[in-house]
């Protein structure tokens, strides 16, 4: 009997499927909900019914609608800010700090700035300023990959911390120019000109920033797809050697790229002082939405369509963590919704590979080296 | 009154840096295996809900210390999956495990948010010892793990520095390919490490419950230790004295404002919780180019899957 062994091995699919690549993440979420539904249960709680309400509050009716889609608008952007960068290998994982930043930023223009404007342009420098605050806040990071190759996963998430203890700082910390000297047992950012409020559609809670936010992906697509910068990207991103020889300038790519990200990034939080926030407010911006932008982004496969989607999706499972607390009888804790979003993230990842590869599993006989016998 | 704020502070440094050294240590090893995984803080969080929830149930606060182990485990063999098995994309993966371990072990923890816990880990009595004036609090009047933790970056540094095992470990991180034609196995060697780099952060986030924080919460059980220990593995560059060293720095520096309102000198409390990420973007920074860096003691094949096929 020739010994013999199981060899699991994953083949790269050389074809490529749409229903394949539909189903994918439609599995992955099936497979993250029975999942997490095994939490649910061990806690008492029915997986069925919690889903049903969560997806009745967040998706089916018109105000549950639109505040998915209201809470979408910050993801858009954080979720394009991971996508531009991650597409080409480039991981800032910042943008919670670039969007930090960018909201210190907007608010610092919303103060000092708007007052004196008529109304759009007093909007248009609000937002200006925060997207132009994220992108100097990437910017360190940038520089010190380009130049030293120093990466930019670590320093993008120490900046994040040191973006949060500054927000923390400028509110809790001393009394800033942000912070309002009337509120002092409890302190709060001093609220922005009401001119440079991004006004509401209709009764819902979507603003304007959702049409920043689109308009954005529109940019994004268009520059990654027909500039020939998007082009150098692609180069850069696959090959930084192959980009050297053809002549592209690999080190300034990097920059605009990330500082782009962290420009987008500084964007989420121009559009969430200027649309919701009208403050800078350390506790209601310590919601993760930069950290859920690279699911968002992950999700959408780097895709600036699918990242509207995705967030309107991943919007809609944050609000119905917090939809679930006005349930009569049940307690569901609205962590639900992010120990669901790690799950869907988790197997979303898992389940890429299953797309693009083919799983084998088989057997195979051990070769028995044996030594050549000299003739 | 100056003097003994000093000591004191001192000597709460020493505990406050246990479980980032810990779980800085365990990320040392998943890195050194040439894996980086970023969900140290969700390790850490569901190591500290798991051990909670078993001491609550069954006041043993070594099994507790041990399930906590066990539970951050658990969660790394995920990351291990995703990472070498998959070749997933390791920043994305890291990142899954930070925010699924965070919901989890919020959502499970809900009930007990707030119940303080009967046991918790005592110092251990070294008699006289505990009694010197100065050295005696800083260095003799702590719990067993602080003196564990010491024990662990020796072994840790032994095991790296001096055994075939160590070494196999170190070729797999700077170079897969020629460990792997040496016959070691790339993929048991890396799904080991980032194993005990789980164990380690669990182990971590047990000891939080057990000795800084007598009840569960996520906002004061971790906050952002998990972040720091990432950091540390950096500003330690990958070598377990200077992690644990720098452990002990990162550990005073959440203690210094204590001492500082001692020394009569305000500083706020967000400001000097900046200087750990401050300092480890300088050190970066200084040890910036390539060729250092490699001095540094970067695993050269950090952060990349490996695949034998491809050539």
């Amino acid at each position: 009997m020739s010994p013999s062994r199981i060899e699991v091995r994953l083949e790269r699919r050389l074809d490529t499927s749409v229903a394949r690549d539909l189903l994918t993440p439609i599995v992955s979420i099936l497979v993250a909900l029975v999942v997490a539904g095994v939490f649910l249960v061990i806690e008492g709680f029915s997986p069925a019914t919690v889903y049903q309400d969560m997806f009745e509050a967040s998706f089916t009716t018109w105000f549950g609608f639109t505040d998915s889609v209201a809470t979408a608008i910050p993801l858009i952007l954080t979720g394009l800010a991971a996508a531009i960068s991650f597409r080409m290998n480039l991981f800032n994982i910042g943008a919670e700090g670039q969007l930090y930043v960018g909201a210190i930023g907007a608010s610092w223009a919303g103060l000092a700035l708007a007052p004196d404007l008529p109304g759009p342009l007093a909007v248009a420098v609000v937002l200006a300023a925060g997207a132009v605050a994220g992108a100097l806040w990437a910017l360190p990071a940038a520089w010190f990959r380009a130049r030293f190759g120093t990466s930019e996963i670590i320093t993008t998430l120490m900046l994040t911390f040191v973006a949060l203890f500054l927000m923390r700082y400028l509110i809790f910390g001393t009394e800033s120019y942000w912070r309002d000297p009337l509120s002092t047992n409890f302190p709060q950012g001093l609220s922005i000109d009401p001119v440079a409020e991004l006004p509401l559609y209709s009764d819902t809670r979507i603003h304007l920033g959702f049409v920043v936010a689109v308009v954005a992906a529109v940019l994004v697509w268009a520059l990654v797809r027909f500039t020939s910068f998007g082009f150098d990207m692609d180069v850069v991103g696959s090959s930084p050697k192959a980009a050297r020889y053809a002549g592209i300038p690999v080190g300034r790519t990097i920059i605009v790229v990330l500082a782009l990200s962290g420009l987008l990034g500084g964007l989420a939080g121009g559009v969430e002082v200027a649309g919701r926030a009208h403050a800078l407010d350390p506790n209601g911006l310590e919601l993760g939405l930069g950290f859920a932008g690279i699911v968002v982004a992950a999700l959408a496969r780097y895709n600036p369509w699918a990242v509207i989607v995705v967030a309107v999706f991943l919007g809609g499972l944050r609000n119905a963590g917090i939809a679930l607390q006005s349930v009569p009888g049940e307690r569901v804790p609205v962590e639900v919704s992010l120990m669901l979003q790690g799950a869907i993230l988790l197997f979303a990842i898992g389940g890429e590979v299953f797309a693009r590869n083919r799983l084998r599993i088989r057997r195979r006989a051990v070769e028995v080296a044996t030594e050549a016998v000299p003739a | 009154m100056n003097e003994w704020a000093s000591v004191l502070t001192l000597a709460a440094a020493v505990g406050a840096a246990v479980p980032i050294a810990l779980a800085a240590l365990g990320e040392t090893l998943a890195e050194r295996s040439g894996v980086l995984n970023l969900g140290v803080e969700g390790m850490m969080l569901v190591g500290a809900v798991t051990a909670f929830l078993a001491a609550d149930a069954w006041g043993n606060l070594w099994l507790a210390l041990v399930i906590g182990a066990l539970a951050g485990t658990a969660l790394s063999l995920v990351h291990a999956v995703l990472s070498v098995t998959f070749r997933a994309n390791q920043i994305v993966s890291g990142l899954a495990l930070v925010i699924f371990g965070t919901g989890l072990a919020t959502f499970v923890g809900k009930p007990v948010e707030g119940v303080p816990l009967e046991v918790g880990l005592r110092p251990i009595d070294l008699g006289p010892l505990a009694d010197i004036p100065v050295l005696g609090p800083v260095l003799f009047d702590h719990d067993p793990l602080v003196y564990v933790t010491i024990l662990l970056a020796a072994a840790i540094s032994f095991y790296l520095r001096r055994t075939r095992l160590g070494l196999s470990l170190r070729a797999v991180g700077e170079s897969p390919a020629t460990a792997d034609s040496m016959g070691v196995s790339v993929v048991a060697v890396r799904y080991v490490h980032v194993m005990l780099g789980g164990l380690l952060a669990g182990l971590a986030g047990g000891y939080l419950i057990m000795a800084d924080v007598p009840s569960w919460s996520q906002d004061a059980t971790t906050a952002g230790i998990g972040f720091i220990a990432l950091a540390l593995v950096v500003f330690g560059s990958w070598q377990p004295w200077r992690v644990l060293l720098g452990a002990f720095l990162f550990g005073f520096a959440r203690r210094a404002n204590f001492w500082l309102q001692g020394e009569g000198v305000d500083v706020a409390a967000e400001l000097l919780s900046m200087l750990p990420y401050v300092l480890t973007i300088v050190v970066l920074v200084l040890w910036g180019t390539r060729d250092l860096r490699r001095r540094m003691g970067a695993p050269a094949a950090l952060g990349l899957p490996y695949v034998r096929d491809e050539r």
